[in-house]
């Protein structure tokens, strides 16, 4: 019989994803990210039980990862060194990944000019969720979903004729 | 950049992850059970010490409080007394909004709105503490001067001179220098809390 810690680490391979992902978002630099990710995935742990199969896994996870992202803006501003996890490394700032730092940079900058409300639903539409989809997770109508989309994109031009 | 390019970054970052396993049994099942509450402690320390401090010198005002003679000397006891009693609980409140645990079943849109009116909160906090601190500062010159030097240095026209000019200039240059350092992010928590409501 599969134990509940087994089907746990097999659902967190399967979406890492979307943890490193939102972890990058949040946060702005290797170290921060590396500490959100961990916390995110403690989180999700003691809140396992919590999940019921009404949503999808992902959604759920996108929907834990972002608010543990939020209470973590707090608390990294106190500039707290991660505690590092016992003779294994989290880090994936090597010299292959740099340009994906430089990517990541330069794409943050663009996305840091939102609040964090919108930056949650741009976040979420880049990954190709449904308004519908993203309506769920961040707590308000598919509806306010698209009005609140067209303002992004109609901000992101503003920002565009601003800098020309 | 518009929303598309957005997206074609954001889909070569996408891969990227993807095809990068960072996680193995082992790191996450490690990730389970560490304990954020001893990290959190050590976050907590300033204000633990702060409380102490405070708390502290709360005692020894109280138990030397017989030794102030005079009405002034006294009034000045109680001001302190009270303003570190009001130092320890906002010392308190900020380790309290600290140890508070992350509820997953909010929706993002209520993390977001929590989280804008707290930031609120706790920089009107932090202009009371400021201002609370200059408080005991006077305080503490009056109250120490007679505890032990046995002095009453409210009669000194020097005391009072160089207590309200310093006093004037620091609050002069600390709210000029919080309008500054915080008016641009109290204005994004407003905003924030602005546009959930819309």
């Amino acid at each position: 019989m599969v134990s509940k810690k087994e089907t746990f680490i097999t659902a967190i391979k399967e979406h890492e994803g979307i943890i490193y992902k939102v972890a990058s978002i949040y946060t702005n630099d290797v170290h921060d990210r590396n500490d959100l990710v961990q916390e995110i995935i403690y989180q999700l742990w003691k809140s396992f039980d919590s999940f019921n199969q009404k949503s999808r896994l992902s959604t759920w996870m996108y929907s834990v990862a972002m608010n543990v992202a939020i209470y973590h803006l707090k608390k990294s501003r106190r500039k707290i060194a991660t505690v590092p996890l016992d003779g294994q490394t989290l880090d994936f700032h090597d010299a292959d990944n740099s340009e994906y730092e430089e990517k990541l940079r330069v794409f943050r900058q663009q996305i840091n000019r939102l609040n964090l409300l919108d930056k949650g639903i741009v976040m979420l539409y880049l990954e190709n969720k449904s308004y519908d989809e993203i309506g769920e997770i961040v707590g308000i109508s598919s509806s306010n979903v698209g009005t609140r989309m067209f303002r992004i994109k109609e901000k992101l031009r503003q920002q565009i004729t601003k800098n020309a | 950049m518009e929303l598309d390019d957005l997206k074609n970054t954001w889909n070569e970052l996408s891969t990227q992850v993807n095809t990068q396993q960072h996680l193995n049994a082992s790191i996450i099942n490690e990730m389970t059970k560490h304990q954020y509450n001893t990290r959190l402690k050590k976050i907590a320390y300033p204000e633990i010490i702060g409380v102490f401090i405070c708390l502290a010198g709360l005692v020894y005002v109280v138990l030397h409080f017989w030794e102030l003679n005079t009405a002034f000397l006294q009034a000045t006891g109680i001001v302190a007394i009270l303003v570190l009693l009001l130092l320890s609980i906002t010392s308190l409140l900020s380790l309290q909004r600290l140890n508070t645990a992350v509820d997953v079943n909010k929706t993002y849109a209520e993390t977001l709105k929590d989280f804008a009116t707290k930031k609120i909160q706790f920089y009107k906090l932090q202009k009371i503490n400021v201002t609370l601190s200059y408080l005991l500062l006077v305080t503490i010159i009056v109250l120490f001067s007679k505890f032990f030097s046995n002095k009453d240095i409210t009669g000194s026209k020097y005391f009072w001179i160089f207590s309200f000019s310093i006093g004037y200039i620091f609050l002069m240059f600390y709210s000029k220098w919080v309008a500054k350092f915080y008016r641009s992010t109290l204005r994004k928590a407003e905003d924030l809390l602005n546009d959930l409501a819309a």
